[in-house]
Parts: structure tokens; sequence; C-alpha cells
């Protein structure tokens, strides 16, 4: 590898061009920070207008927006260090959340006439992305754009299209094997004893690029001869309007009842449990209200060949290490219980085997987020701060707004990508910061910082291959063909 | 001052390794191993005659010189019985190579610093692989011959002085 | 629990490769099994293993798993922990040649010529184990290779040591499902030409459940040098030209992603001690499949001490200890119990299964009217030898090894000496001499520890970069695991007075090797030279340091290795009076007691026993199952 480059995305002054371009489909020229409501914006735009002088307009910084324009790539905020890019990835993943979970339209893009939260919860544009169960089909075939998928003969009689099914129990479920831990991965019990379950969905353009090379079945990975290069995102320019690029979703779903609807983001559900010859159980199929408690957002981008890894948790779900040592806990949480002392529920322990999902479990996950910032301490300061702007913003749109409830955990990014979407340098990790990211919902049992072991998205995703062993660019989701 | 003390550790560290400044100290730096070995390096040789500073003194003296130079100067390689300085400047190179402190003059391991330290070792970039115990390539990489070494960070091309 | 009323249908000791493979497979029959395991849990995710491993000053097989060495964050590794206070202390590498007060097995290790003239004694047993949930196989290389033929009728064929009660047909069959359980990445195709060479065989129709793992720039580059190459090292007594070529190793490591939802290998150069990713089968999977059954409970921390007989020679019950360590003080203290079953199984590898029968029935023993408790101890002893290519080999990389030399392990020559299969290593030198750590302060220190550099140069800079990357680049190693011969004066007792942290006594070890091994090392050293001089290969094997294991034979000085496979202390036959167990492991003496592992092997071929003992299990737990109602 050549001397070891500072990685500024694609170049700083390109990149101040790209944001100025990025920002003016929303902000005032000459207003940086956080956009506040609509109301202060304008007040901005009608200050003291710009020096007669030939002066070059002051480049806007990135900005947590209300917008459903999905950011194609990171946009640079000029201070080229450490905590300056973890600040621009942060934006990026809020950005990214907001537009992602804005109410679609009858095409499935974010609907401009409408605004987030604005009658409390929405259906979200994330959620008419494609199923990975309706991509990889259970005979090889062909998937289509908008079908739903297998639906498991124990869900038939319930279903009608366009219900959400959530199949998988753990990240390495029984029957979908998505494995991606060391360890067969453990479920995450609720307090109730109810198994939390996940769903795992595509973009269009990462579906197209999985369609166009035959990567929905064995027989096409298996003919498929070169490393898979999935397409990047990126930022409108001169000349051109960006692109997506690929954008994988992991949601985490708790059943809650109806009591609890406002708290977080919702959905009517068909809960499935597969099968299993050990242990020997049937499958099981019931409809259900569930929750939204953690979200991963993977988007691969022009700055970001190893990709943008933003992970999300709902506001109520365990307290940190910090919290439990000082005391300072809340009455409940999604995950944790307080009256519990650490001898009796010992935190982030495997639930003991067998895991059977379809019944209610007398074990309950006790779960406490470990803060791993190795590598980047200025992860965690990041993180609260953009929470501190995107969550008030949030709120402005309707104070009872569910994705308030909301927080990003932090961002992990490649500091050292490599020059192009398709080019990886030498060390193909791309040495990312912060070194160790986990979601307490997604990662439960992983969480820590020693190297190779406890979670890093990057680096785990790294080790992703096709059902044939070749690589398959940071998803798992291809090891899913049949 | 602290700043300049550490990368004058760095650049000094660079010429002693032949591995590249950027490599071992980028500009983003995820792992900020300089700052640990700094801070291993003075507490262990705090109460020796030769501590880091004396030994960052010497290298500023001649920080302008082509690295090679300054990693023979340093560790005295022309002579067969180095100094207490050299001896440490030695420990320094195999604190990068290893992850580990080997108290001046000996080849025995008093400690490994920690995971981080291991897992980038300069040993195993040199010899174009990776820690036993910590791969970042992908199956089947081992039927191939690996990149070249200066894909590792070795600092194969510049002849110029300390960076 | 009552005598009277068993809660469980069947007891085993020991959570390791055999005793979770029983347990699976009774749990699927519907019977609830209770696994007591001498050491502490497995635990969540392997970071604190990983954690030690990284951070050991010495990277041995037993370096992740505890008790480690020292204490506190600096860990020196010596003085190692005195077994005598430990609850579950069990042998390491480090220990080797180490007194009391640091090992475990208490042993000579200053070899003598034998009294009767056959070969040395005083050798110290080198092979190690853990005491922990899931076992030693936390520390398999993954090699699954089957044994030959022959290697089951060595009395037959050879007119030396035993055969096995197991006849080769069975155990072909249950190969298949011991690599199915494992998950063996392979191809029969890639095989085929040791069917001529040593017979080795499959069912027509065969296949691995996994494609190969690549073969390493190593493998390739010793493959392509010793082309047509045949060694007569046995002439005249045998004088048969025998070729020389390299095989693919068949390997208990994922080649494909999500075999048993584990990742697909990605060449941590770590098998030994610890597969990072759990791309390599350990037994904790199977351990998995067992909990999942719901029929099946692990009692960690629980120390069988007694196995409790009836007048008739059943076994009514097990006596244990569980223990625990106050974490403040460090106080051990320890709770007696018991538990009664149908059918009890000792799966506590080949010392501790001695270990546990010899201490029962009040010291007089359990299932050892053949006196063979304790006897024909064996290894797979190593002869170790390395080497600088021609090219650059770049070692260090993928699995530790992908590929042996299998071509001699069958022969008119195992009349007289020892087989040997030839392992090639990816780790270039850091078996036999610890680098690039040698090395390394080698060339900064002007040492010559590696043999590398015998100027004592002093480098730094560029030309310390160079040159490390132009020596580490050649390097090579390559090991004979050879079949040592059972000897009934090779034996574990029971130590008169050294006690373990529960008051329990430490196995005492006389060991040796005989003529016909000694006579296969010499063997292997010269196959090894052949290799080396028909590649250009320069070698370096050579013993100039004093160590615990070194020994001499017939004027040449060799080092004892251990291959890390403890086998033949509780051999199977068919004669209970010269044998412990029969073919399905279960005692001669004692009809609801098996004793499982490769303790049960009458004689070790050459092949590396994991995948024997799973096979082995499977037929084991046929044999259980078929007893209890």
């Amino acid at each position: 590898m050549a001397a070891h480059r500072i990685a500024l995305p694609l170049g700083a002054a390109v990149l101040v061009t790209l944001s100025l371009a990025g920002c003016r489909r929303e902000l005032p020229a000459g207003s940086t920070g956080t956009q506040e409501t609509t109301a202060t914006a304008t007040a901005a735009a009608t200050a003291a207008p710009p020096p007669a002088t030939a002066a070059p307009p002051a480049p806007a910084q990135p900005a947590i927006v209300l917008s459903p324009a999905i950011p194609g790539d990171l946009t640079f905020g000029g201070v080229g260090t450490l905590a300056g890019l973890q600040k621009d990835f942060d934006i990026l993943s809020w950005n990214s959340f907001i537009s992602l979970n804005w109410p679609p339209d009858a095409n499935g893009v974010g609907d401009p006439a409408k605004k987030i939260g604005q009658d409390g919860d929405n259906p979200a544009v994330w959620e008419d992305f494609a199923n990975v169960d309706a991509v990889f089909l259970p005979d090889g075939s062909t998937p289509e754009w908008g079908a739903s998928g297998e639906i498991p003969p124990a869900c038939k009689s319930l279903y009608k299209p366009g219900m959400k099914v959530l199949k998988q129990v753990g990240k390495t479920p029984t029957v979908l094997t998505a494995n991606s831990q060391p360890f067969n991965t453990g479920p995450l019990i609720d307090q109730n004893g109810v198994y939390t379950r996940f769903e795992i969905v595509i973009n269009k353009p990462m579906f197209d690029y999985i369609v166009a090379n035959n990567l929905y079945s064995k027989a096409g990975q298996q003919a498929f001869t070169q490393p898979a290069d999935f397409p990047c995102g990126s930022n409108p320019g001169p000349g051109n309007n960006g692109a997506e690029g690929a954008i994988m979703v992991k949601s985490a779903w708790m059943v809650i009842d109806a009591a609890q609807k406002g708290r977080f983001h919702s959905s009517e559900a068909l809960v499935y449990s597969p099968p299993s010859e050990n242990p020997k159980v049937p499958a099981s199929c019931s409809m259900q209200t569930v929750g939204l408690v953690g979200l991963h957002i993977a988007h691969k981008t022009d700055s970001a060949s190893q990709w943008v890894w933003s992970t999300f948790e709902h506001i109520d779900n365990a307290p940190t290490e910090e919290d439990v040592k000082s005391g300072k806990l809340e009455k409940s949480y999604n995950y944790y219980d307080p009256s519990c002392p650490a001898d009796k529920c010992p935190p982030n322990q495997v639930p003991p085997r067998p895991w059977i999902p379809s019944q209610v479990s007398s074990y309950h996950s006790q779960v406490v987020r470990i803060f791993s910032y190795r590598g980047n301490e200025f992860a965690p300061e990041s993180a609260a701060a953009r929470n501190a702007d995107a969550r008030p913003l949030l709120a402005s749109v309707n104070p009872k707004s569910v994705w308030t409830n909301y927080e990003l955990i932090s961002t992990q990014w490649p500091t050292n990508p490599g020059s192009n979407c398709a080019e990886k340098p030498g060390d193909q990790l791309g040495h990312p910061a912060p070194i160790f990211l986990a979601n307490a919902t997604l990662e439960t049992y992983i969480q820590g910082m020693v190297p190779n072991v406890s979670s890093s998205c990057i680096e785990c995703h790294n080790n992703a291959a096709t059902t044939s062993g070749k690589p398959s660019d940071f998803t798992y989701v291809l090891q899913r063909a049949q | 001052m602290p700043n300049d003390d550490i990368q004058d550790f760095a650049a000094m560290s660079a010429a002693l390794t032949g591995f590249q400044l950027e490599f071992l100290k980028p500009a983003l730096d995820t792992t900020n191993l300089s700052q640990a070995y700094f801070d291993y390096a003075t507490k262990a040789t705090q109460n020796e005659q030769a501590t880091v500073q004396t030994l960052l003194t010497a290298y500023r003296a001649i920080s302008t010189q082509p690295p090679q130079q300054i990693a023979d100067t340093l560790l005295e390689t022309a002579g067969q019985f180095p100094s207490p300085q050299a001896l440490l400047a030695e420990s320094i190179t195999k604190l990068w190579y290893t992850g580990s402190w080997y108290p001046p003059g000996s080849v025995v391991m008093s400690e490994v610093v920690s995971s981080l330290a291991y897992t980038n070792g300069l040993a195993w970039q040199v010899m174009q692989s990776h820690p036993m115990g910590y791969s970042p390539f992908s199956f089947g990489y081992w039927a191939n011959e690996p990149g070249p070494l200066s894909q590792f960070g070795v600092d194969t091309g510049s002849s110029t002085g300390a960076k | 629990m009552s005598a009277n009323q068993p809660q469980y249908d069947f007891v085993i000791i020991g959570a390791g490769v055999s005793g979770n493979l029983i347990a699976w497979q009774l749990g699927l029959a519907g019977k609830k099994v209770l696994i007591l395991e001498a050491g502490p849990a497995v635990p969540d995710n392997r970071g604190q293993y990983m954690e030690n491993f990284y951070t050991s000053l010495a990277k041995t097989p037993e370096s992740p798993y505890p008790p480690l060495p020292g204490n506190g964050s600096t860990r020196p590794l010596f003085p190692l922990p005195d077994p005598g206070e430990e609850a579950a202390p069990r042998f390491t590498v480090l220990q080797i040649g180490k007194g009391p007060d640091q090992s475990y097995m208490i042993q000579e290790s200053v070899p003598a010529k034998a009294p009767d003239g056959n070969g040395l004694r005083g050798l110290p047993f080198s092979s190690t184990f853990e005491r922990i949930g899931g076992g030693t196989a936390w520390h398999w290389l993954g090699t699954s290779l089957r044994l030959v033929p022959h290697d089951l009728t060595m009395q037959t064929t050879y007119g030396v040591a035993q055969d096995w009660p197991v006849p080769y047909d069975e155990l072909e069959l249950l190969y298949g499902k011991a690599e199915a359980a494992i998950g063996v990445a392979a191809s029969v195709a890639e095989q085929a030409p040791l069917q001529q060479a040593i017979g080795l065989r499959y069912p027509p129709g065969y296949e691995y459940p996994m494609p190969p793992i690549p073969m390493s720039i190593v493998d390739e580059t010793v493959s392509k040098g010793i082309a047509g190459l045949t060694v007569s090292v046995d002439a005249p007594q045998d004088p048969t030209a025998y070729p020389v070529f390299v095989s693919p190793t068949p390997a208990g490591r994922n080649s494909i992603p999500n075999y048993q939802e584990r990742r697909q290998c990605a060449g941590n150069t770590n098998c030994i001690p610890i597969c990072p990713i759990q791309a390599k089968w350990d037994p904790t999977v199977t351990l998995n499949q067992a909990l999942d059954t719901g029929n099946v409970t692990v009692q960690y921390q629980t120390v069988a001490v007694n196995v409790a007989v009836d007048a008739n020679g059943n076994v009514t019950g097990i006596d244990y200890l569980q223990w625990s360590r106050d974490a403040q003080t460090g106080v051990l203290s320890s709770t007696p119990g018991s538990v009664s079953a149908n059918g009890f199984a000792l799966c506590a590898h080949a010392i501790e299964n001695v270990k546990l029968l010899l201490m029962s029935n009040g010291r007089q023993g359990v299932a050892n009217s053949s006196d063979q408790v304790g006897r024909n101890l064996m290894d797979h002893v190593l002869y170790l030898s390395w080497a600088m290519a021609e090219q650059p080999v770049w070692g260090y990389r993928g699995p530790l090894a992908t590929s042996g030399i299998e071509s001699l392990r069958d022969g008119a020559f195992r009349k007289f000496r020892s087989a040997f299969r030839l392992e090639i290593g990816n780790e270039g030198w850091n078996f036999p001499k610890g680098d690039p750590y040698t090395t390394l302060n080698d060339f900064i220190s002007g040492t010559n520890d590696s043999a590398l550099n015998p100027d004592g140069q002093r480098l730094g800079g560029l030309a310390l970069a160079t040159k490390l990357n132009e020596l580490y680049t050649h390097q090579f190693r390559i090991a004979a695991l050879l079949d040592q011969m059972p000897q009934p004066d090779n034996r574990v007792t029971l130590h008169p007075y050294y006690i373990d942290g529960l008051g329990l006594p430490r196995p005492h070890v006389e060991y040796g090797l005989d003529d016909y091994t000694l006579d296969g090392f010499l063997a292997a050293k010269e196959v090894c030279t052949a290799i080396y001089e028909k590649m250009g290969a320069k070698e370096y094997t050579e013993y100039p340091n004093a160590a615990a294991g070194d020994f001499f034979y017939k004027g040449v000085k060799y080092h004892l290795y251990g291959a890390g496979h403890i086998m033949g202390t509780h051999r199977m036959g068919i004669d209970p009076k010269t044998s412990v167990v029969n073919g399905a492991q279960r005692s001669h003496d004692c009809a609801n007691l098996w004793i499982t592992g490769s303790g049960s092997f009458p004689t070790v071929g050459t092949a590396n026993p994991t995948l024997t003992i799973v096979a082995l299990a499977f037929k084991t737990a046929q044999d259980i199952l078929s007893t209890l109602t």
C-alpha cells in the first residue's frame, strides 16, 4: 500500500463542493450547524445578506435535517480528524435514519408531502425494501421486487398481502442461517420471557445487483467467478444526481402491548417460529404487535468501500455499565430488570439451551450496554451530541413522534477505505473507527474490546462469503441462497 | 512539549523499524500505539540511566539524516557492545515489532503491552502476513502470493530524511 | 438423590470430544443425561480466552485456558501455579521438565538406557490436556485423518503389538458419521493416490461434507520439489522404494460458510491454541447440540472422585466434589455430592480416566481386573525438522497445516520400526524456534538462537526489515508423527503423596520409548533430510541447547516433542485379561460402565486421534442405548 493516506473521502476540495450541493437541498446558503425549525431557517435566510465582496461563500456544514432524501454519501465538514469525521459520519447516520424512516409514497419513496412522525408513528421507507426471505427463495427462483416471499404454512391462514412476517429469531436462526458470530449467537429474551425477532431487508440497488448477477441462487453464485461488488452511493455533483448505493437494514423487534405503542415505532406482524428437529418443536405463527428496539443501517458509499455502519437503539433498552455502577437506573427497561441483583441476573449472559422461541421463557436477558470505544474516543461524545440535535428536531414535527425515542449508538467507518468504490487497500478492513461497535439488542453477547472476537461491524462482515465460499462484499445475505 | 515528544517518538520509531511513519502513526490513528508505546517505555525506564527522553534528545540531534543512518546510529549497529541508550533503542524496535516489551539488553519478553499491541506487531507485516490469531484476509488467501512488502507498511522507497 | 431412584438415565464424566458426542446421541434418543465437568463452564464468547492468548508470554496450546500462569496484569510465566493448590489442575507444555511444585504430573525427564536394553526410560511424556467445558479439543489442529486398515491389525499383519477389536469395515462407516458431526472439508478424489500407497479406502460414492481446503504455497513448493522422490531407508530389511508425495489434509474446519452455522476459515493461523472465529469445529458445538435436545444437563466445576460399585461389579453411582473459589479471598472450597443412574461413561481423557478408576473403591481400583488401567501410555511422538526453502514460501499464512505426506504411513517396515506421517507446517519456524520472536531478537541484539545469525549481526531500519522478510518468508518445518509402540511399563499410577487442591492424588508417569519407536525417529530423520535435499532446501534441524526431552539414540541427538495425543491407558481388546474395554468401549468388568476416548486405543497408528475418537463415540452411544430401556 502506498504511504498511508489521510483518508479524506474523495479529497477535501471535491467534498466541499459536494457538501455545498448536498446542503443546498435543505439549507439556505450560509447557514451552519443544526437545522432548527423551518421558522428559524427562514429567519436565518432573511438575516443580513452576504457581503458584496467577491469572497467565496462559506461552505455549508453538514447537518441533521428533516428530509426524505436518502443521503448518497458522507458530507465532509472540513475537519479531517477522527473527531471531525466521526461527527460527519454520525450526521450521515441520523440523516439516513430520518430519510429511511420517512413515510413512503405509493412508489416506496419518501413522501415530500409528509413529515416523519407527523402523526406520531408512520410506516417507514425501509419497510418497503425487499425482505431477504423474498430474495433468496427456496427453489432459487428469480425474485421480484415487491413480492412477499414464501409464507410459512403455519402463517398462511393468518396472512394478508402487505403484512410483516417476522421469521428470524436470533441473528443465527435455526432455519435461516445468517451466522455472523464466533459462537451461535444467543436469542434476546425480553422481560416477559418473549423472544426478540429480527428482520433483514435490502434496498433496490442492492436487490438489482443480486438479480443482475444471478446471486439469488446457489447455482448462480457458483457461476459467479469474481468477488461481489455492490454499487456505491454518492452525493449529487456537477452533472449527476448521485446514487443511492447498496443499503441493508436489520431491525430488532420486541413484542409489545397496545399501551406501549406510543413509545415505539410499531407494526402488526406475523411472528413465526420455525419447526426444528433438535430441539423437537413444531412451527407456530401468531399475530402480534411488535415495537422496534434496534436498527442497523449498512450503506456502501464511494467514501467507504467497507460500507458505513450506523446503529440505533430504543432509548429504553438497557442501562450502561456506568449507570449500573453508579446506581443511576430508570424504573424499567426493555431488557434489564433494575431490581434483580447481579448474582441472580448476571448481565449479558447467553440464555440456557434449548432455545424455543414459540414458548415463553423463564429466562430473561439482563442486558447492559458496554461502551467499547477503543479506536475513537470521540465516538460516544459525538453520538451524544448528534442525539441532542436530532431528537428535538424530530420532536419539532410532533412532540409525540415515536421517532424521538431512538438514539444513535455510533457509526463505524473506514479511516483508510481505498481510493475508489471497488478497490480495497492491502489491509482490506480499512482501519475502522471506532475499532469496536455493538448494538445491545443485536450483538448482545459479544460486546467488548477483544480483537477478532468482540463486535466490530467491519471486522466481522469482512468474513462474509457466498454459498460457494467467495468473498461477498461485507454482506451475509448472500449465504442464504438456496 | 508533549505533542513533539509523541511525534518525534513516532518518527524515530519509523527510522528504527524501517517502516513508514504514516503506517506507525497515520493521520487518522485508531490505535494510538505511538502514545501507548511512548508511555510504556518511559515508565519501564524511569529509573534507568538511558530513558526515552535521553534517546529522543539523541534522535533530535540527527533527525534530518536518512532513516537508515538514524537507525544505525541510535542502535550502534556497527559496534559489538551497545551502550545503554542503544539497548533502549533495541527495546523500542522490538516493542514495535512484537507489541511486547523486552527489557534493554534482554532477549526474553517480559510483558505483552496489550492485545491491540499484539495484533499490530510489525513482525507479521514484515513477513507479508498477519498476526497469528488475527487474519483480516479471506478464505483461500494462503494459496496466493501476498502483496509486495511496501503494501505492508515497510518504507522501501524513501531515502530522504525523517518526516 | 437416592441411589434407588436415579434422576438420570446416564451420567457422563467429562464435557469433551467423546462425552459431548455421547450425550448428544443419548439426548436425541430421549435419555436424561448428566455431564459432570471438572473445570469451569464454556464461556458465552471466546473473548476472554482470546485475550488470554493475545497477552500470553508464551503462545503454548494451553495459553488461552484456565488456570493461567501467574496472576495480575503482568502475568509472568513462572513460577507456574502450584498444582497442589488447584482444583482442576492439568498438564501443560510449560510444565514439561518441571518438578512437582509446578508440574501436575510427576515424572522423570532425564533419559537413561532401559535396564533390559530395549530403548530408553525416563523420558518426559510431552503431550498435554485441558480440564474445562469443551475439553482438550478446544486446541486440536483440525486434522481429520482416518486410520488405515493395517493400523487396526498390527499383530496379524506385522506381528507386533495388538489388533483392534473393531473391524475396519465398521470403522469406515463410523468415520462417515464422525465427518458429518465435525464437518470435515476434503475430497475423496484428492485422497485417491493413498489407496494404493497405504490402503486408505472409502465406501463407494462417499463424499465429504465440505469441499477441500486449498493447499498453501508451502505445500505446493514441497510437492513440486519432491516430485518423483522415493525412499528406501529400511534397506536391506525392507528394500521397497516408497513414494514420497504430498496429500491435502482432510480438516474439521469450514471451507464454506455456515456449516453448523459457523464461519468460513479466514486463515488465522492459530488453530492451536484457539480459532478466534470458530471456523474450526470444537466440542462445544456438539455440547450445544446435546443441550438443544432438552435432555442433557452439565454440572461444572465438579470433579468425580469415586466410581461406586456393588458386589456384582455394577456401577451404582459417582461421588464427586463440586468446587468453587471465593472471588475476594481466592480460597478454594468444595462440597461433596453423588449421583446415580443406570449407566456411566468416563470421558475425561486418558490421564484423568485412569486416575478416577485407580482412586475408586477405596483405592482398590475399578474395572481393572486386567491390570491394564494406566498401562501402555502412548503418544504420537514427534520428530521435528526445519529448513529454509530455496525460494519464498510465505509461511505464517493459512491454517496451521493444510497438507502432509501420508504415503509412508504403512509398509513392511512396520515389522521392525514405527511408521509415521509427515505434517507440513504453514507457520514458518514458529514451532521449532519460537519465531518470529527468536530471529527478530537475534538480528536486533546480535544473538544467534535461530542459527540464522552466525555472524552476530545487529541491524536496524530498512536493513533489519528486509533481512527479516527474506528469512521469515523462506522458513518452513516438517514434523513426523510416529506410531509409538505400546509398552506396559509406560504407565500412569497414583502418586503416593503428591495431591491437588482438592486432596486428590496426582498422576505419576513412567515413560520411555523402545527401539522400535526410536528406530522410527531415525527413519523419520533420514526421510526429512532426503526431502529437503531433493527440493533444494537448506536444513537447520539441530538441538544445540539442553532441554528436558533431549535424548541420544545411536549417536544422534534428538528432542522429544508430543503431538498432543494421549492414548492407550485403558485399551480395548477382545480378551478381558489383557484389555480394559471391548470394541464399544464398554468395560469388561462392569456391564454398565464405558470408558471412552483415545485412552481406548490399543495401538495408535499414524492418524491424529480426534476423528477416531468421534467415530468410536458413535459406536459407544449405540451400545449404551442398547442397554437403556
